[in-house]
């Protein structure tokens, strides 16, 4: 605490040398010394990404956000807006057309590749879309979250061709979170190089982590909360803040991000809660995030800062409209930005997160917030506040 | 960790000191004003969506100015506030931007977390006070007004519009009749009023377990009286004058009483208030300061009837009763501008209501007549491509922007002509596009502002090009 302390001093000794015109150098030198102990990223918001969609699309629900080899941005989104948005095709008036679900953006932030939304041979589209995955042999996965009939995953590749389909996709589904043959309303997918596995977060219906093999789909373990065998009659009641963590995932599982030192990071969502676990399931630690939070959760995706050690954890949270950045190592929070509202920088229902090779933050919202948004990484920088709020431009950098 | 908010204190006031003095540079999207698109909706650009080409200065076609949408207009609200559906917009002789919306209303409960029973988050967000007005860097000044604070406020608010004294006019534009069947309800109304007049409960249907914590919140509460008024305030939100009587819904020959007004306008000169009479298709015209009726006319300077001039049929004739009214501009010469939106179309009168002429825009637009949520009966009411009207800045007035919040676009029409030279934005939630743009305004510099209503909630600002190409220091 004491090193703390020499930080207030620091800063306002700092603020003070500001107000007074006082020499860079020694500025310099006194930020140098309380930036040593808290460092964190600082992301700043591109309004003008991505450029506007061509051909008068809107988007629906984007519920999922990937980054392939290429540092391209996919996107998958439930394309379901209502008349107002989708006059054009309703014939009511000369705006706007459905997109389709799937969209890849490069760097520029150009609508490139975009595809999906029918069934085709093998397989039939979900009902609901939800969570994009690109595996690091270029496929594309996505999540069957339709109530009543979504058990399973898809793979496509980049172009839309269907690959696979694990799991199971038919009328009358519930939960079962023993299933060995299939899933019940997928959140999200993660393949993992290492062990070319592929973590599925499941889900809305199953209360589980489960892991299959990434070529064939073969169940190969599933956990619930703690590393417990998953109990989908366990009764958690309704959230109540303060009182003891329940003993299973409330759900939903809405991620399972494992790091490259095999560490597995699981939102819980409407327990306000991480847990993580190793790449078999044993449970290492949890802790809470915004624990106040009631309504639909505080944890909602999870991705990691690029550096080998990944030493941040960013904790994408739609309930506060938030990302909290949190040390991997020690798990507390280091800072947080963004706040809610329509403008750039805020959030309506913040849903999903992915970072691209240079550490840049993309974001996409749900509900009626329906964006996808990118963060510029802009390096480390000391914690000046906790609460940053929104992380607007201080340069054009164009 | 007790220590810790001393440490976040004593950093903060650094960083408010370094931002203090660094002014934001904001990055701009260049926005020009693209060919008109001819008449009929549908027939618009499939094309690249098209905000994006710099135009620096340039004119698009047909001698339609270009702009720039600031991103960054205005400055980051305070008290973790949020905006609902924009409803109004004006600008005062300051260049003060004025926006009225509909608060709790409008906002879903993810939105208003805060005022939830109970709450299902402490930093977001509150609905910001309904009336809200803006220096031109979008720095807020006053901002007052909304339900349960003191105000008898309207059921969904209409325009605002600000006149010489800085009086502040407010629009009770109220909610649409329950429909017959699943056609149109008998006068088309507001696109965001998106809650039967029952229940209360707009926006988030499922949410009707959590009651309002203050004010109208997220949850059915007691009804609000039947819109049928317009009101005055001061500049701090002090009531001056009201003009009809809520719940009191008044006919189209009613010299005191009005149905749903949308809008307002004031001749200062003459002291008197134009009123968009919505639900009894006419334009009504009042005394401004003591509300005494003057004169009224339907559409075409009719006399307005009960029936207006029924559903709207893009391949018949338009009619000569106004279908809904939703706004009423007044030209510096003294032309009375008309929104007839659900008929597409402009009607263009005398100050004595003489008609002049009348310009069907993108007539084939039916707009959208859809439930959302859950909530039986909810209706959302998009109709017709003529919402709102605003003057450019020039002496003459040369060129008129509407707001046509169906096609998404804020359409550039020549005034003298009616016909169209260009027009700004496309849909969609990214800057400088619209989702349901239902104002639009003009200050003197000829900076547009829009407010947007459905889904957007968004007020935003939009430069002309060749003024945006100065350095963006500062907050323009």
């Amino acid at each position: 605490m004491t090193s703390k302390r020499n930080i207030v001093i620091g800063a306002t000794l700092a603020a003070l040398l500001v107000v007074l015109g006082t020499g860079q150098s020694l500025l310099t030198k006194v930020a140098a010394q309380s930036a040593s102990t808290v460092m964190a990223p600082k992301f700043e918001v591109d309004p003008n990404w991505p450029k506007p969609l061509p051909n008068q699309y809107q988007l629906g629900q984007t519920i999922g956000v990937a980054i392939d080899a290429n540092d391209h941005v996919w996107i998958v989104h439930r394309a379901n807006p209502d008349e107002v948005e989708a006059g054009a095709d309703n014939g009511t008036a000369g705006c706007c057309h459905v997109a389709d679900p799937i969209m890849e953006f490069d760097q520029a932030g150009n609508l490139l590749r975009h595809w999906g939304g029918k069934d085709g041979p093998g397989y039939q589209w979900p009902a609901s879309n939800h969570g994009i995955w690109i595996d690091y042999k270029g496929n594309v996965w996505i999540g069957g979250n339709g109530n009543g009939s979504d058990g399973m995953v898809l793979k496509f590749t980049q172009d839309g061709k269907f690959l696979n389909m694990f799991g199971i996709k038919k009328q009358g589904l519930g939960p079962d979170s023993l299933a060995e043959d299939r899933f019940y309303l997928v959140a999200k997918i993660h393949v993992y190089p290492k062990t070319n596995e592929a973590f599925i977060s499941d889900g809305y219906g199953n209360k589980r982590v489960a892991v299959i093999d990434a070529d064939t789909g073969k169940m190969k373990r599933f956990w619930g909360a703690y590393g417990n065998k998953p109990d989908d009659k366990l009764d958690l009641g309704a959230y109540t803040p303060g009182a003891p963590l329940a003993k299973g995932f409330r759900g939903p599982v809405h991620c399972a991000e494992p790091t490259a030192d095999g560490i597995v990071y699981v939102c819980d969502r409407t327990n306000d809660r991480l847990q993580w676990f190793t790449l078999e399931g044993k449970f290492l630690g949890e802790i809470q995030v915004q624990p106040e939070s009631k309504g639909d959760g505080s944890t909602w995706d999870v991705d990691f800062s690029k550096d080998p050690a990944q030493k941040y954890l960013y904790v994408a949270d739609g309930r506060n409209q938030r990302i909290h950045i949190y040390d991997r190592k020690t798990m507390t929070e280091l800072t947080n930005f963004g706040s809610g509202g329509h403008y750039p920088g805020q959030w309506y229902s913040l849903h999903s997160i992915a970072v691209d090779s240079k550490g840049n933050l993309y974001t996409t919202e749900t509900y009626q917030g329906r964006r996808v948004q990118k963060f510029t990484y802009k390096g480390l920088a000391p914690v000046t506040r906790r609460d940053q709020g929104v992380p607007w431009p201080t340069s054009t950098g164009q | 960790m007790k220590r810790k908010p001393v440490m976040y204190l004593g950093a903060t006031s650094l960083a408010l000191l370094i931002a203090g003095g660094v002014g934001l540079i904001v990055s701009e999207h260049a926005v020009s004003a693209q060919a008109p698109a001819g008449g009929a909706a549908p027939a618009r650009g499939a094309a690249q969506g098209g905000a994006t080409t710099p135009a620096r200065g340039a004119t698009g076609g047909g001698g339609a100015p270009s702009y720039r949408v600031n991103p960054l207009w205005p400055q980051l609200l305070p008290n973790h506030w949020v905006l609902g559906a924009v409803s109004g917009v004006a600008v005062d002789k300051q260049d003060h931007v004025w926006i009225v919306h509909r608060g709790a209303d409008s906002l879903e409960s993810a939105e208003k977390a805060m005022i939830l029973t109970p709450p299902t988050s402490f930093v977001c967000c509150v609905p910001a006070p309904s009336v809200m007005e803006f220096d031109s860097a979008g720095r807020v000044l006053a901002s007052w007004g909304g339900p349960g604070l003191g105000f008898v406020w309207p059921q969904s608010t209409g325009g605002i519009a600000v006149d010489g004294d800085g009086n502040v006019w407010v629009a009770a534009f109220g909610l649409e009749p329950a429909p017959a069947g699943r056609g149109r309800g008998a006068a088309a109304a507001d696109p965001d009023a998106v809650g039967p007049p029952a229940a209360r409960g707009r926006g988030d249907a499922p949410a009707a377990a959590q009651a309002p914590a203050r004010g109208r919140g997220a949850a059915p509460a007691a009804p609000a009286a039947a819109d049928a008024h317009i009101t005055k305030y001061s500049p701090a939100g002090q009531q001056i004058l009201r003009i009809g009587t809520p719940g009191q819904p008044g006919t189209p020959d009613s010299q005191t009483g009005l149905n749903r007004p949308a809008g307002m306008a004031i001749d200062d000169a003459a002291h008197e208030v134009y009123v968009a009479d919505s639900g009894n298709h006419r334009v009504a015209v009042f005394d401004s300061n003591t509300g005494a009726f003057k004169r009224s006319w339907g559409g075409s300077g009719d006399r307005p009837t009960a029936a207006g001039a029924g559903p709207y049929d893009p391949n018949g004739a338009p009619g000569r009763q106004f279908r809904d009214v939703t706004c009423v501009k007044i030209s510096k010469d003294g032309q009375v501008y008309v929104c007839d939106r659900s008929s597409n179309r402009i009607q263009v009168f005398q100050k004595n209501g003489q008609f002049i002429r009348e310009m069907v825009i993108a007539k084939n637009t039916k707009g959208a007549v859809t439930t959302i949520g859950q909530a039986p009966g909810v209706v959302l009411n998009a109709s017709g491509s003529v919402w709102d009207i605003a003057f450019s800045n020039d002496a003459n007035q040369r060129l008129l922007y509407v707001a046509d919040g169906s096609n998404d676009v804020v359409r550039i029409l020549r005034r003298d002509s009616l016909t169209e030279v260009g027009h700004i934005g496309d849909g969609g939630r990214q800057p400088g596009r619209f989702l349901a743009v239902a104002a639009v305004a003009v200050d003197s510099r000829g900076n547009l502002y829009t407010g947007e209503v459905h889904h957007a909630k968004r007020v935003q600002k939009f430069a002309p090009a060749a003024a945006a190409a100065a350095p963006a220091t500062g907050n323009n």
